[in-house]
Order: structure tokens, then C-alpha cells, then sequence
């Protein structure tokens, strides 16, 4: 049995604040939801709680006891554990392997005993209700809910008094869910501490016993379940505070892009369009498809069936430099990845949506790309010394403005950007904000995916809500609100 | 200035070619600084340097060839094999054991970039594959070449032999390609962060395919060089010599990540190696600790060139 006390926790990232002075109380033997919109600092909260992060000041009390977790094996020691939303599996290896990595049983010899490993495997399996999986199947040949519940049951491994779920369900059936809630009532009664992350406000009021409120980084107050309606949760976690944008309707009539029927692996038979000078949201919960939308509309994934039809043209597109010969443009999410050349210099990255816009008589000219890079830098306001500087030194939001200025010097006409304000601070996503209003004010259809509501809400004409791969419904700026989208995509 | 010269390995080897020679210069004055063994130690790296621009090339995209090595052989035992069995004319011989060696390039690329084989597995299949064929075509070597393919290799102009202007005219139009053309800038792309690359627009899976096969294309030509230059063509040219390539080329400023590096920078490489090898000769160093030399050289320039780096511009 434990209890653990969490008081006056805060943590400052450059920018922003993302907790400020939480308090949190875990009883031994409960179901504690924690409900708040993405940027809440929900997700900080849990890093700081298993090791992850150190908060700038706080204390975290168990049984009593000031703790400071500085790295994460230490939580581990303490007994809480976590399941990741991203998922912690290796691939290459089995599930037994998995399950008890690095904490695999040993014979008398010192070498790992795999007749011991297969039998705990077994047996943890069996508790868990997943008598389907045998623990010598390789990982890779699991499904995703699958996968998810075997990250579950080495979590379970490690004999947790204290459990973490970040968004658990997120890549379940309803009959996994059901097991996986069976399993969670049962650790409950044996007095484990159960802390649960979910969008899902149904599954909250369903298995929570009290739930918690975060909202920019503060706490909103906790709230017995039966003490609190779905209506009152909502508006409590809603009404982010941000600053008005002044943004009025650029749209015109024409309409640029018309997206029908599309299908493909997540998504089905999605249909929208996109006007002239419009802004044109995805709302959706992480994993509902949006991206793989934008990917198959940018000619980046393959589509089964439907048509894209740009100014009245269907498209054949095969790859992206045809989507991009005719006038579309991807800001990807997770730039570091996909969207940036970290070790190449910003006039670099810049000219890479197209390097032919450098050639002066028939050679690259590396002046003429400076020149280009170095109007770019000044129009988007990129800080840093000079455009030789690499980007892997700027930061996040300087890092995003060079992607969008890599894609400008491509002259589109549609512009779909992914979470182009992730992890970025406050002064930076205004200047993004003002960005796109002004390329809608010129004209251009742009598709934005994000995750934040207010965002959402304060710079896009409509907003098409994506659940599951479907388009769940379509609100104008005049009738969209957060109660109305977080009903739409939870239940 | 000194923060380039740090930054840019193409500057800090040049500094460092300097120092050895003046120091060489000084300790070996008779032997070292003379126009005979400078121009032996660029005749004898010219064969490497040819096949390091290619090289480089796929470093600078992420990629390496195992299989170079073999290719310089297959292509020689081929030309010879087609002048001597067949009689065929020289340009036809010349250009069937160029097409080889492209296709050997394609076999390879395409089955990289299209069926996403490993690149190293792939080319160290490859490089036994043509090993085998070069013996197929040749058995124990080819001798008796006809004057005019001989004279390729052999002849000189300006007093210098022809294989030096080769090599030096490879290396001129591949530093214009790479720091000139759209085409080939895009390399530096894929090399940096491939799949940002695809979604820029960058063909990456044809351009990878490309790479390989001018790297392939470029192991033929020093390969029918190398034959020339011998008067005969061996099943064993060329043993090894992709792993001295790719340590010039390392040396020479390219990463095995792929992103970094310049076709100058692939001539510095295999010069200073050239240099230190000859240094070595001169002075008597026996054979058995030319190899330990060369060695742990590769290992303390790149291990300096890391302190550095992270001192003056702050990152690793």
C-alpha cells in the first residue's frame, strides 16, 4: 500500500510554464483519472513522477517520505511504473524477452534461464487475460492492441504499487478495452495504485474512482466521480486562455482543393474541401488518422480509392515532388525527423523545396540561395546570426519558420502543415499564426492538423472533425466550440 | 579563419599535407621534395582516387560500395578478355567493360534503394560475385595487350602520365557536379535526413540507385586503367582496395552517416595516405608497420578532428 503526495510541483520549459504549483494526492488502491487538453501538462506531471524530468521546485512525498527521482531507474525502485503511448517494444526481440528485459531470471550458472523466462511469461499472460499471445512470438508479428497490452504486462513485471496509463485505450477494441478494465479493477483490489491518462471522458466516469483536473499547468481541482458531470468536467479542462487572434475570413468561393471518397490504410471514404484563402482545421485525437489523411492528399502514402481534385484537376500523384510541381506543400509533424536536415546549414534547408530556385545561368549558385535564404529569414523573422548557422542550434520555433520558409520559396497554393506550433513557445506560435493568416489573406488553401483546441478555434474558417479514420462532422468557426469538438471526438 | 580550418576537414588536411611534406622535405631532402616522387605518388594513388570520387559521392548520400574493388578487376579482365579472344576494336572492348560495370552498379542500387537491402550486405555479396566472374573471364591473367589499349595508361602528356590527368579530370567534374548541379546537390539532402529528403520533393530512391551506379561506372574505368597501365589485366587487381578507398575518403571528410563531405576531399584523403606511405618507404619502415601506422593515423585524425569540432562551434 502506498500514498503518494505530490505538493506545489512546477517545471518552466523555455517559453513556457508547463506546471505551476500542482498538487496531487494518489490514494493507495484507487483509480485516479487525470483529464486535460493536450498541452495541460499532463503528460510533464507523469515524467516528473517516474524520473523522466525534475521538477524546478515541489516535493514528492511517498508513505511519508520526501523523494527525488533524478533518473528513472529510481522510480523503478520505488515501484511505479509506466506504459508508455509511444510504445517501448523492441521489435527484433520475443514477447517473454520484452516483458522482462533487462530483469530476465538467471540459473545457477548466471546465464539467462529461458525455461524460467517462458514460464513467469506464461503465467503474467494468463493474468492479463492474453492467452492468445505465446510469449515466444516475436513482436513484430503482434497487432497494435496487442502490443499495447503486452507493454502493459511489463509494466506488471516489475510489481507496481503505483501504475501509469497515458491514453491506454487509444489502440484498443472495445473487447480489449473491457479486459484491459477487468485487469485494472483487479490490481485495484489488491491495492495497487492505478493512475489513468485519457481523452476518453466515457472510460474515465466508467473505471475512475476520483478524478483530477489539469488546465495550462494548473491544477483545476479534484472530484470524487460521482461528484462531477461529463458537462462540468468538460468546461472545466476547456477555456484555455489565448490570446485573441485577430483573424478575420479570408475565404473566398473558389474552391482549390476537393478531397472525395479517399481511402487508405487508417482512413475511410473521407471527403472535404478546401477553399480559396481559407483555413481549414483537422481536429481529431492523436492517432485518429488526420496525418495519414494529409500524407495520402500529399502523394506520400498511397490511397485505395477516392480522387484528389485540385482546381477542377484530379491528381495522379506518385510521389511528393508531383504534389509539389502542383503547387502543394507538407509541413511534416515531428520536424526533427521529418521535416528538418539538422546538420545542414538554415540557407540549406531553406532551398531544399526546390534547389532549382538557386540556378543562375545553368549552375546552383550557392549566392543565389543565400539571397533567397536571407529574404526568408528576414520576411519570417528567423533569429539566429546569419543563414550559414545550422539549424540543429536554433530553437524549436526558429526551426519550424525555416521549414515554412523552405516550403514558401515552393510558391503553393494549398499549404497543410501538421502541428506546426508543437512544441514551440508562446511568441513563436503567434508569429506562425500571423504566417498563415497572412498566406490565407493571399489566397492560398491551407489545411491545418493540430491537437490544441483554442488554437484550432482561434485561426481556422472550419474545422472538419476526424474520428477513427471518418470525418466525423464539420463546424464553422461560428458554431465550433471545445465543448462541441470534445464531444464529437470522445465519444 | 582558424574556426574553418577546424570546421572544414578539407582545410585542416591540406594544413596537415603541408606540415608532412615541409617536415619530410626537411628530414629527406634528397629523396622526398623531387618531381620523380611526386609524380610516382600520384601515379599510384590515381587508380584509388578515381574510385574514392564515387565513393565519396554514395558517402555523402549514406551509402557505401564493398563490391569497387572487384569491379576493377571484372572491368579490366573484361576489356582484355574482348580485345584478346574476340579481337574486338578497342572503343567497342573500352565500352562493353564500362556497360559492365554499370550494370554491376544497377544489379546493385536498384536492389538497394527499390528492395531496401542492407547497402553492406548487398555489396559484400556483390563483391564476391564479380570477384568470381573476373576469374571466370581472365583465369590466371591476361598479357600481350594490343599497343593502343596499353598506351592509354602509359603515355604521357606534359611530361606528367596520362593516369594523373585522368584522376584529375574526375575529380574537377565531380566537384562541379556535386557543388554546381540541382542534381547532384541533392545528395547532401538524402545523406542528411533521407526521409525529410522524400518528403521535399527529393527522389531519393532514384537518386540512391544513381549513386551506385556511377560508383560502379567509376571502379570500371580504373579498373580498364589499371589493366592498361599493367600491360595485363589479373583477377587480382584491386584486392582490398575498397577498404583503402573508403579510409580515404573518411580522412578526406565524409561520414559514415552520410551529409558530409566534398569530391576535393577524397584526393586529400588518398594523397595523405599516398604521402605517408612513401615517407614510409623512403625512411625504410618496414612493411608490417606501414599498416599499424596508417592505422592508428585514421584513428587519432578523427578522434582530434572530434575535440575540436566540439570545442569551437559547440556541438558534437
Amino acid at each position: 500500500m502506498t500514498q503518494l503526495k505530490l505538493t506545489g510541483i512546477s517545471k518552466t520549459f523555455p517559453g513556457v510554464r508547463a506546471l505551476d504549483r500542482v498538487d496531487l494526492t494518489i490514494l493507495p488502491g484507487e483509480i485516479h483519472a487525470l483529464c486535460g487538453e493536450n498541452g495541460a501538462g499532463k503528460s510533464t506531471l507523469m515524467n516528473i513522477l517516474v524520473g523522466n524530468l525534475q521538477p524546478d521546485e515541489g516535493t514528492i512525498i511517498l508513505n511519508n517520505a520526501p523523494v527525488i527521482f533524478s533518473k528513472p531507474q529510481q522510480a523503478i525502485e520505488f515501484r511505479i511504473a509506466i506504459v508508455y503511448q509511444q510504445l517501448s517494444l523492441i521489435d527484433s526481440l520475443n514477447v517473454a524477452e520484452n516483458i522482462f528485459a533487462n530483469q530476465q531470471p538467471v540459473n545457477v550458472w548466471g546465464l539467462i534461464g529461458f525455461n524460467e523466462l517462458y514460464k513467469k511469461a506464461t503465467s503474467l499472460l494468463r493474468q492479463l487475460d492474453l492467452d492468445e499471445i505465446n510469449p515466444r512470438t516475436l513482436v513484430s508479428k503482434l497487432s497494435p492492441a496487442q502490443k499495447q497490452m503486452v507493454e502493459i504486462a511489463k509494466a506488471l513485471s516489475k510489481k507496481p504499487s503505483i501504475l501509469i496509463l497515458d491514453e491506454p485505450t487509444a489502440s484498443l477494441t472495445e473487447k480489449e478495452t473491457k479486459t484491459l478494465f477487468n485487469i485494472l479493477q483487479n490490481l485495484k483490489g489488491q491495492g495497487t495504485s492505478i493512475i489513468y491518462i485519457s481523452h476518453r471522458l466515457e472510460e474515465i466516469f466508467l473505471l475512475a474512482d476520483r478524478i483530477s483536473i489539469l488546465k495550462d499547468g494548473k491544477h483545476q481541482g479534484t472530484f470524487l466521480k460521482q461528484d462531477i458531470t461529463k458537462d462540468e468536467l468538460i468546461k472545466r479542462m476547456v477555456g484555455r486562455e489565448i490570446k485573441a487572434l485577430k483573424v478575420e475570413g479570408h475565404s473566398r468561393d473558389e474552391i482549390l482543393l476537393s478531397v472525395k471518397n479517399i481511402t487508405g490504410k487508417r482512413f475511410h471514404n473521407v471527403t472535404f474541401e478546401l477553399r480559396r484563402g481559407e483555413i481549414l482545421g483537422l481536429s481529431g485525437l492523436v492517432g485518429a488518422g488526420r496525418t495519414e489523411i494529409a500524407r495520402a492528399v500529399f502523394g506520400v502514402d498511397s490511397i485505395d480509392s477516392g480522387e484528389i481534385i485540385l482546381r477542377g484537376k484530379t491528381l495522379k500523384i506518385k510521389h511528393s515532388s508531383d504534389a509539389i510541381s502542383h503547387g502543394m506543400a507538407y509541413v511534416p509533424e515531428e520536424r526533427k525527423r521529418l521535416g528538418l536536415f539538422s546538420e545542414m546549414s538554415i540557407q540549406d534547408n531553406i532551398i531544399a523545396g526546390k534547389l532549382s530556385n538557386a540556378v543562375s545561368g545553368r549552375f546552383y549558385s550557392s549566392t543565389k540561395a543565400r539571397t533567397l535564404a536571407e529574404n526568408s529569414k528576414t520576411k519570417l523573422n528567423i533569429a539566429a546570426p546569419g543563414v550559414h548557422q545550422r539549424v540543429v542550434n536554433l530553437s524549436g520555433g526558429n526551426q519550424q519558420k525555416v521549414v515554412l520558409a523552405k516550403w514558401l520559396l515552393t510558391n503553393p497554393e494549398v499549404l497543410i502543415v501538421d502541428e506546426p506550433t508543437h512544441g514551440i513557445d508562446v511568441g513563436a506560435k503567434f508569429e506562425i499564426y500571423e504566417i498563415l493568416n497572412l498566406l490565407a489573406e493571399q489566397g492560398k488553401g491551407i489545411i491545418m492538423i493540430s491537437s490544441d483546441l483554442p488554437e484550432l478555434l482561434g485561426i481556422c474558417d472550419r474545422i472538419v472533425v476526424i474520428k477513427m479514420g471518418e470525418v466525423k462532422g464539420e463546424l464553422s468557426r461560428r458554431d465550433a466550440t471545445e465543448e462541441k469538438i470534445m464531444a464529437m471526438v470522445s465519444n | 579563419m582558424f574556426q574553418k580550418i577546424v570546421e572544414e576537414r578539407i582545410y585542416s588536411l591540406l594544413v596537415l599535407l603541408l606540415f608532412v611534406c615541409i617536415v619530410a622535405s626537411l628530414v629527406f631532402p634528397a629523396t622526398f621534395p623531387t618531381f620523380e616522387n611526386f609524380s610516382q605518388i600520384l601515379l599510384n594513388l590515381s587508380i584509388d582516387t578515381i574510385v574514392a570520387v564515387g565513393m565519396m559521392l554514395l558517402l555523402i548520400s549514406g551509402a557505401f560500395d564493398l563490391s569497387v574493388g572487384s569491379v576493377v578487376a571484372f572491368a579490366g579482365c573484361l576489356t582484355a578478355f574482348l580485345l584478346q579472344t574476340f579481337g574486338l576494336p578497342l572503343p567497342v572492348a573500352i565500352g562493353v567493360g564500362l556497360l559492365g560495370s554499370l550494370f554491376i552498379g544497377l544489379v546493385n542500387g536498384y536492389l538497394i534503394a527499390y528492395k531496401d537491402i542492407n547497402p553492406m550486405i548487398q555489396t559484400l555479396a556483390m563483391m564476391g560475385i564479380v570477384r568470381g566472374l573476373a576469374l571466370m573471364l581472365s583465369g590466371s591473367g591476361v598479357q600481350n595487350l594490343p599497343y593502343w589499349f596499353n598506351a592509354i595508361g602509359q603515355s604521357k602528356l606534359l611530361g606528367i602520365q596520362m593516369p594523373i590527368w585522368y584522376m584529375l579530370f574526375t575529380v574537377l567534374v565531380f566537384t562541379v557536379l556535386l557543388n554546381k548541379t540541382v542534381l547532384f546537390r541533392q545528395y547532401y539532402y538524402i545523406g542528411g535526413n533521407e526521409k525529410a529528403a522524400d518528403l521535399s520533393g527529393i527522389r531519393v530512391k532514384k537518386m540512391k540507385m544513381i549513386g551506385f551506379i556511377i560508383s560502379a561506372t567509376l571502379a570500371g574505368v580504373a579498373g580498364i586503367l589499371l589493366s592498361s597501365r599493367l600491360g595485363a589485366a589479373l583477377p587480382t587487381m584491386g584486392r582490398g582496395l575498397e577498404l583503402r578507398v573508403i579510409t580515404a575518403v573518411i580522412l578526406g571528410g565524409a561520414s559514415l552517416s552520410g551529409g558530409y563531405g566534398k569530391i576535393p576531399g577524397a584526393l586529400l584523403g588518398a594523397l595523405f595516405m599516398g604521402i605517408v606511405a612513401n615517407i614510409m618507404v623512403i625512411a625504410r619502415v618496414s612493411g608490417y608497420w606501414q599498416e599499424i601506422i596508417l592505422g592508428v593515423i585514421l584513428i587519432t585524425t578523427l578522434g582530434i578532428d572530434k575535440a575540436l569540432q566540439k570545442k569551437y562551434t559547440g556541438s558534437n
